[in-house]
Order: C-alpha cells, then structure tokens, then sequence
C-alpha cells in the first residue's frame, strides 16, 4: 500500500515516497516517481486515488509554474500550500472531488527557512515537524515523536527517516519496497539514494 | 383474490428482546462506609411507564446491588443474586463477603455471554476488612473495585463531576494543603444529591425520585448531619454493618 | 396427589434447598456450580451457556453488542487498547495501558489490563475485557490444578496451550480477545500470543491492541536483547507513552510489570499526561525529562509557531 513520509530538520525538509504504482492487487510499475518538484524550492508527494493523482498532481505543477512564469519568482512555500489546499477544497464541493493526499515541502528563500504541510483529500491542512500518509504513519508517528530532531543535520534526518521506512518494511503486511527521497534545502532540490 | 403483496414483498422479522429503560445510579465508596444510588424513574422511548420503580437493592447487612439498562432484566438478575445469595447462607450460616458476592456476579453475567442480560451493575458495600468498596460490572461480567461509578443514561454527565468532586480531578491543593482520600459522609451525600438534581435538569430519562442507600461498618454511627435528614434504617441481622435508606423527590417534568 | 403431598412435605431447609436446586437446574444451573470451583466447574460440563432460541445466535449476538457495525447498539464491550510484552537478557517486560472506552466515551481509565493468572503468569487483556478477564482467571484455576495433580508449575506453553484450544472451541461464537500469556518456566522467560482467532506464537516481542502500531514503532527501533533492566523497562513505559499520545482509544496510565525467574513483580503505575510533560519521575532508566515531543526538543527551532506563553 501507498506510503509516504516527510520530516524537516535544520534548514531542510526531506520527502520519501514509495514507488509502486498498483491496480488491484497487480503492482503495474514499481519505480514511478511520486514527488514533484513544483518549483526551485518546493517538493511535493501525492498518493490516493490513481489517475485523481497524476492529474491533480500535473494541474498543480502546471499552474506553480505559470506563476512562476508570469511573475518571475516562484510561489513561496507557505503561499503554494495554501493555494494547493484551496484547490482541493474547492474539488472537493466539485461533481467530481480529486482523492489526493499531499505532502507539501518547501524551503522559503526569503525567510530561510523549511516549511512542511501535511494536506489530505478533505483539504484539511497542518504546518507539521515531520509528517506521513498511508498505513506507514501508524508505525511512524509514534517513532517520529520519539526520534525526530527539529534541527539535525541532514544525515541525522536520513538516519531517522531510514528507521521510520525500515520499521514499516518490518512491521507493515503490504510494506512497499522501494522509495524515492528528495531533499529541499536552500541549494534546491535533489533526489538522495537511501 | 389472496394478498400478492406479502409474496411480491417479502417480509424481515427481528427477534429483539431487549430495552432501554432510562435511569441512572451511582456509588462512592468512603472511608468505613459507600453511598449507593439511583433514580426511581422508568421509561422506554420519550414515554415514562412508571415514576417510581427502584434500580437499588439491599442484598446482604453489607451489600447493595444497583442495576440499570434493561429494567425486566435487570430485576431478573437481582431476584437470581438473592437467590444465590439465600442458597450461601443456609449452606455457609453467614453472609457472603462482598468482594466473592462482586466474583459471584461475574460468574452469573458470563453465563449469559452469549445472550446477555442488558444491564449495568454497581456494587456497593463493605469490605472484610471494614473499608466502604464499589465494584463496577459490563454487561458480561467485566469488573473492577472503584471509589466511585455513575452509570445509566447520565453516566456521561455525571462521572466527570464525581472525577472532580471525589477524586479532586484536575484540582491543584492549595500550598501547603492536599486533598483528602476519602470524603466525610455528610459531603458525599450532598455531591449525590446534587449529582442527581443536576442530571434530571438535563437529561430527560432522570427524575422523579432517588433512593439513597448508606452502609456503614461495623460499629459506625450515623453522623448527626446525616440523622437530621431522617434516614430509614433497615432490618439487620446482628451488630454489624447497618443499611440505611434515604428517599427524595427529584423534579416530575 | 402423593407427588404433591411430598413436594410439600419437606419441611426441613436442606430439602428446600434441593428443591430450589432442581428448579435452578433447569434454569442451566448445576450443582457444580455450588463447588469450590466457584461457579466454574459447570463450564467444562459443556452447557453452561445460554443460548438464544433464534436460527443464528451468532448474528443476534452482534446485531446487540458489536459497536463497530452499529455505534448505537444497546450493549457495549469494551474495546480499545494497547498492551505489549517483550523477552530479553533480564526476562520479560509487560506494559499496558488503562483505557476503555465505550463508542467514544472513556468508560473508564482505572482498568487493570494485566490480569494476574499466578505469581507465575501473567496475561494482558486487549479485546473483550469480560472474555479476557473471565477466561484467565479459569486459566488460573486450572493452572493450580495442573500444580496440584502434576507436582510442578505448569510451563507458559502449556499454559497458553490451554487457553489457545478452549477459545478455539467457541470460534465463531464472537468471542474476542488477543492476549499476551507471559511467564518464566524451566526454558526460561516465555511469551506466547495468543487470540480468540485461535492463533498461538511463541515470540520474543508482542503488542496488540489499537495502539500497537504507535508502540510498535518505539519499541522495535529500541528493543535489544541485552538490553538491561532498567533500560527495558523504560522501554516498555516509553512505547505505552507513545501508543497513548497518538491513539485516541489508548490512555490514561501505564501498569508496568516485569517477569523474572522468582515471578513477576509490579514496577509501577504511570499517568501518561505526566509522562508527556515531566517524566515517569524518580525511576530508573528514565531520562528525567518528559517524552512528548514539543517537550523533548524545547522548543528548538521548529516549523511549528512558538506556543504563546500565558
């Protein structure tokens, strides 16, 4: 099952998400890249309803960039979040509502500083120290309350997101295999092998 | 011409034997005493079938059964607790202690696990050792030794106001002080009435009337606050723990 | 009339005693039932249920107590929880916490959901509480009677053995329980699963209940064999905590309980709001400090807002 997880330390934010794309009980591809980079400094991971996902995903990367296009400097985080959360409450009272959980993060140029959401399908949105979808956030949060340091360094943020995805792998039924991680810092953003 | 309808629609019956008979209790347990209580009203949907039916039992010199939920079931489950309770006297000549009356109860409510008897039993009295004791129950037979217990259609309005009021719940002693364990008589009583006018107040299955039950240990008396409300005392059988009832009207509306 | 005439003739207390009892036996009450099994003794004999007279009692049974498929059905048990136990160097380590809850109304948050079978075993109680607690107290029972006929302590596998087959012979019949049956025996400290299922592992490490996904995420990344005492039991404190804090149905306090090979012993009782802010207090293997999180880290730099001083 679809499991994502996010956490912040000093002056980044990191994002993983799993890599399966399933239909039924069929894994259909099983390295499909799940977070988006919006815009210089912004991450995104998105999980949910298949096909609700891509194209959500798609018209939020598309309209960050108009934005970005027009008024030659990108969103900042905060601003993008709550436009993203609007969009999704907006879906939601729509015919057809998007099923899409996000995790939004994002390093604010201005302020220098990280900045992490947790939104889900219902447009409910929290400003988070570390944040996780799907049924890995059963075993995470427990763990992330415990481990988690608001300003560790990078590799003692991969260490813990390392326990968070090994703690699933062991403990979940339907634990996914691969994930990708991305890191947002004040350079931009990079994908980082676990 | 015979009625097609029945065949076109066929019909679902349930078997449903049980009901809700409104009503609340309640027990605190004292130092060397337990106030048990309960409301006398009695009803099924918004109407009321009688205001006075009692929830509370006297079973022993030193144990009081309260029962609520299902009103049929829970008098046939008094009846067959006195019944085991007889049986133990003629065959042990004594009363049974409390905490074997509170397993006794366990044992007869997990007979019926697979049909339930729908009720709620409070337990109240004196231990062995002289100390005042409430043994709540589920349905099942579930239970655990506690202070205080409200149960019922008000359980909800009235256990946060016993966490606070017996408890001392989110109190802070002032400085140099520190809550007492136990309460004096005279206070408890007061909380449970209080308790009881409240929950009529606001909640529509309570009211009319509520019965006190008071135990007190082997050689208490009853303090003088408490005489001048009049108790009636019950029957008992030697000089031990005495059973004290105390009746007051709650508000009819 | 003669039947009648010795029905009533009987006048001492004994023959009315028999008398009741002939009625009561009827009823699905048995002599045995006035044994010193307390009432258990007519369990074994097989028809110490009453069952209702409907096509499928199992489906009547739910349709009145199950408040998953109906929250406002009349009867409801218990559910809601977290327990684990785990084996290690220094025996075994047993924590719970002390919530129930009815829908979502805190029924209670003083329950003893270790359930002492002997000074020997114990077994934690996640599930139905009355099946939990009815049923390893009869555990108990027959323990002592294993003690008595065989001359020596029953083992944690026998034990669990027995405990694993009576609830599999009532499968079906909407018993619920998952239970933790842990001890010490001649192989040493011993865990065992077992559940209303009728599944039964041998494990080093356990936690069941609605929490135990919260629990599970502390306790693996913190679990080690030689872990010492003192450490293990922190361990088991700090995973009840962090079962507490993030499950709504898991509260209240944490019974703390460790099994050597003299027996078990109570190490404590925690209140889990205290634990979040101050600590389990004075104890050893606690950092001093409270676990939540915004405690934990002091306010350090975070994305979170300061929180406004009052």
């Amino acid at each position: 099952m679809e499991c994502s997880f996010a956490l912040t330390g000093k002056d980044y934010v990191i994002i993983a998400a799993d890599t399966t794309a399933a239909r039924s009980i069929v894994k259909m591809k099983v390295d499909e890249d799940k977070i988006k980079t919006l815009s210089p400094h912004l991450l995104m991971a998105y999980s949910g309803e298949s096909g609700d996902t891509i194209q959500f995903a798609e018209f939020i990367e598309r309209n960050i960039r108009l934005y970005h296009i027009r008024n030659l400097y990108p969103l900042r985080p905060q601003s993008a979040a709550s436009w993203i959360r609007r969009s999704l409450a907006e879906s939601l009272r729509s015919r057809s509502p998007y099923t899409v959980n996000l995790l939004i993060g994002g390093f604010d140029t201005a302020d220098e500083s990280p900045h992490l959401y947790w939104v889900d399908y219902l447009g409910t949105m929290a400003s988070v120290p570390f944040a996780a979808h799907g049924y890995g956030s059963y075993f995470a949060l427990g763990l992330l309350d415990r481990y988690h340091n608001p300003d560790g360094s990078l590799e003692e943020g991969l260490d813990v997101l390392r326990r968070a995805i090994n703690e699933t792998a062991q403990r979940l039924v339907v634990a996914p295999g691969n994930y990708i991680v991305k890191v947002v810092d004040k350079d931009g953003t990079r994908e980082i092998k676990l | 011409m015979p009625d097609m309808s029945a065949i076109a629609n066929p019909q679902q019956r349930q078997f449903n034997p049980y009901a809700e008979n409104g009503g609340t209790i309640l027990a605190v347990a004292g130092a060397d005493f337990t106030v048990i209580a309960g409301d006398t009203r009695q009803s099924e949907g918004y109407s009321i079938q009688t205001r006075y039916a009692s929830k509370v039992f006297r079973l022993t010199d030193r144990a009081v059964l309260a029962v609520n939920g299902f009103a049929a079931d829970g008098n046939m489950f008094v009846k067959k607790v006195k019944q085991r309770l007889e049986w133990y006297r003629h065959n042990h000549a004594k009363d049974m202690p409390l905490r074997s009356i509170a397993r006794l109860i366990q044992t007869m409510l997990y007979a019926q696990r697979f049909f339930p008897y729908y009720v709620y039993n409070i337990l109240g009295g004196i231990e062995e050792d002289g100390t005042g004791a409430v043994y709540s129950f589920d349905p099942v037979g579930s239970y655990e030794r506690e202070a205080c217990r409200a149960a019922g259609a008000a359980q909800s309005l009235l256990q946060p106001f016993l966490d606070n009021q017996i408890y001392f719940k989110n109190q802070t002693a002032a400085r140099g002080y520190s809550h007492p364990a136990h309460l004096p008589l005279p206070d408890v009583l007061s909380i449970v009435i209080d308790s009881f006018t409240s929950a009529t107040e606001r909640h529509i299955e309570v009211g009319d009337g509520l019965e006190m039950y008071i135990v007190m240990a082997k050689g208490q008396t009853l303090p003088d606050a408490v005489t001048n409300l009049l108790p009636e005392e019950l029957p008992s059988t030697g000089d031990g723990e005495r059973v004290f009832v105390l009746k007051r009207d709650l508000k009819k509306d | 009339m003669n039947a009648l005439l010795s029905k009533f003739s009987a006048t001492d207390a004994d023959s009315e005693i028999r008398t009741a009892m002939d009625l009561a036996e009827e009823d699905g009450l048995t002599d045995a039932m006035w044994g010193s099994q307390a009432g258990f003794g007519q369990l074994v004999q097989g028809h110490a249920f009453n069952i209702p007279a409907v096509p499928n009692p199992t489906a009547f049974l739910r349709l009145h107590t199950d408040d998953h498929a109906d929250p406002n059905c009349k009867i409801k048990i218990q559910h809601g929880t977290t327990t684990l136990a785990f084996r290690f160097q220094g025996g075994v380590i047993v924590a719970v916490d002390s919530r129930a809850t009815a829908g979502s109304y805190i029924a209670s948050g003083t329950v003893k959901k270790v359930i002492e079978i002997n000074p020997y075993l114990l077994g934690t109680m996640a599930g139905g509480a009355a099946d939990c607690q009815y049923w390893e107290t009869y555990l108990g029972i027959q323990c002592r009677l294993h003690e008595l006929r065989n001359r020596e302590r029953i083992s944690v596998a026998a034990a669990s053995k027995y405990l694993s087959n009576l609830v599999y012979s009532y499968k079906g019949m909407g018993l619920s329980m998952g239970t933790m049956i842990c001890g010490w025996d001649k192989t040493g400290p011993t865990i065992f699963y077992v559940d209303s299922d009728g599944s039964r592992l041998k494990g080093d490490l356990f936690s069941v209940g609605s929490g135990s996904t919260f629990a599970y995420g502390v306790l693996d990344q913190g679990y080690r064999w030689d872990l010492t005492d003192e450490e293990a039991q922190e361990l088991g404190r700090r995973s009840i905590y962090a079962a507490g804090h993030r499950d709504a149905f898991s509260g209240n306090t944490c019974n703390l309980y460790h099994v050597k090979e003299d027996g078990w012993r109570f190490i404590g009782n925690y209140d889990i709001t205290k634990m979040h802010y101050d600590g389990p207090g004075a104890v050893p293997g606690s950092l001093g400090s409270g676990y939540g999180y915004d405690v934990r880290t002091d306010n350090r730099f975070s994305v979170l807002p300061k929180p406004v001083s009052a």
